[in-house]
């Protein structure tokens, strides 16, 4: 496999950050620990991938192979990516703690200008069988699938080469309009995508 | 020369740029719903991010003011749903509950300040790099104009349905010398508009299309 450089992670910590919060936002809305531990994940994993980019600009510099000004772009962006990740990571927290979620909570998640949404693949439904590439749900419906749950398996960030299977749960985040197209695409009610 | 001594004499004019009266303006107790509150500071806080990303991309000071603004609107939004919340508190189990949503307008506002941070990456003058990360991302930013032959002219952005249509979030939308950011289902797009977008490659194609009035219909 080919090395990561530099730009690589931390463009990997710009998109997982920003999945991140819509994870923890989800976690909310569905009162789901599941996705909450996973954004705890998630920060590690940042937190690691920071500590490695800032290390390996240093030494790139030192080598003469990148600028400073390049060097300093690339922390800069890696710290956003961090602080967001660090604010997914205290949202996720609220939904783990032992304490009953405020019911504005999830009043507050469902009336914002993006929406999230959570849906069932039925066996009949187009979506069956094929990759998220060949689907391009994100471009032709709005909703960009953040999650799914594969029998008791589940995926954060699935990539263009995720294959949806009947049963799996759906997670999406899109304009409210999008959200009733794909349910009625997982659901089996349209094949027009 | 008339005009330097007129300036000498009164000084020089400034317009006070919105975040700055933002930030000036007297805090007044307005009482506002927690859920309302709380649904601005999410939003904000989505968008916000974005408008960042813009700013250093397109290198434009106008999108970074804009910033600065929502941050200045944030810190204003954090502070009024702290009062409400310990107003709404009567018990113990009260007060639990309403600190998780403190705790979730606390991540909001970080996010705010981070952008905020971004911002400031304008003075690097560092593009290329930036642009070189970005044109990877799996979602990017683009800049896309309005033709006069195209169909979008003159009808509103809901009408379109061009985010269920093309994914592509419009995040700001720029006529002559005016913006409009964060437009809304009502808002209308005109000729010459420059939208800038957040969506994928294959959303930007049909957009752009659409936009040159290459494409007739979004579907």
């Amino acid at each position: 496999m080919k090395k990561k450089t530099s730009e690589d992670i931390v463009l990997e910590i710009k998109d997982k950050s920003e999945l991140m919060v819509d994870l923890a936002y989800s976690s909310l809305l569905y009162d789901n620990k599941i996705i909450a531990k996973e954004v705890y994940d998630l920060e590690n994993l940042i937190d690691n991938l920071f500590g490695k980019i800032q290390r390996e600009s240093l030494e790139d510099v030192q080598k003469g192979k990148l600028t400073v000004n390049a060097a300093l772009t690339l922390m800069r962006l890696a710290q956003a990516g961090e602080e967001i990740a660090d604010a997914a990571r205290e949202i996720a927290d609220v939904e783990l703690r032992d304490v009953e979620l405020h019911p504005i909570l999830k009043m507050s998640v469902q009336e914002s200008d993006e929406v999230l949404t959570k849906t069932q693949v039925d066996s009949r439904s187009i979506l069956c069988g094929k990759t998220l590439g060949k689907l391009k749900l994100g471009s032709e419906t709005g909703m960009m699938i953040i999650a799914m749950r594969h029998k008791n398996k589940w995926l954060y960030g699935p990539n263009k080469n995720t294959k949806i299977d009947p049963g799996d749960i759906l997670f999406a985040k899109g304009p409210e309009d999008g959200e009733r197209h794909l349910i009625n695409l997982a659901n089996a009610e349209t094949d027009e995508i | 020369m008339i005009e330097k001594k007129r300036r000498n004499l009164i000084g020089r004019f400034q317009k006070m740029p919105k975040w700055k009266k933002e930030e000036f303006s007297e805090i007044e107790y307005e009482p506002t719903p927690v859920k309302d509150l709380l649904t601005e500071m999410k939003d904000i806080s989505e968008l916000i991010i974005d408008l960042a990303y813009s700013a250093v991309l397109f290198d434009n000071e106008e999108i970074a003011e804009e910033v600065k603004y929502l941050e200045v609107r944030m810190d204003k939004l954090n502070y009024d749903i702290r009062i409400m919340a310990m107003m709404a508190a009567r018990t113990k189990e009260d007060a639990e509950q309403l600190a998780g949503i403190l705790q979730v307008a606390q991540a909001a506002e970080k996010i705010s300040n981070t952008a905020g941070d971004i911002v400031l990456m304008l003075k690097d003058k560092n593009r290329p790099t930036l642009s070189r990360i970005f044109s990877k991302a799996d979602e990017k930013i683009f800049r896309i104009k309005i033709f006069a032959n195209s169909k979008a002219c003159k009808q509103k952005i809901g009408y379109l349905k061009i985010e269920s249509e093309t994914g592509m979030r419009i995040i700001a939308i720029r006529r002559n010398d005016i913006w409009i950011f964060n437009p809304q289902s009502d808002a209308v797009l005109m000729v010459n508009d420059w939208l800038i977008t957040r969506g994928t490659d294959e959303g930007y194609e049909d957009l752009d299309k659409f936009l040159k009035g290459k494409l007739k219909v979004l579907e």
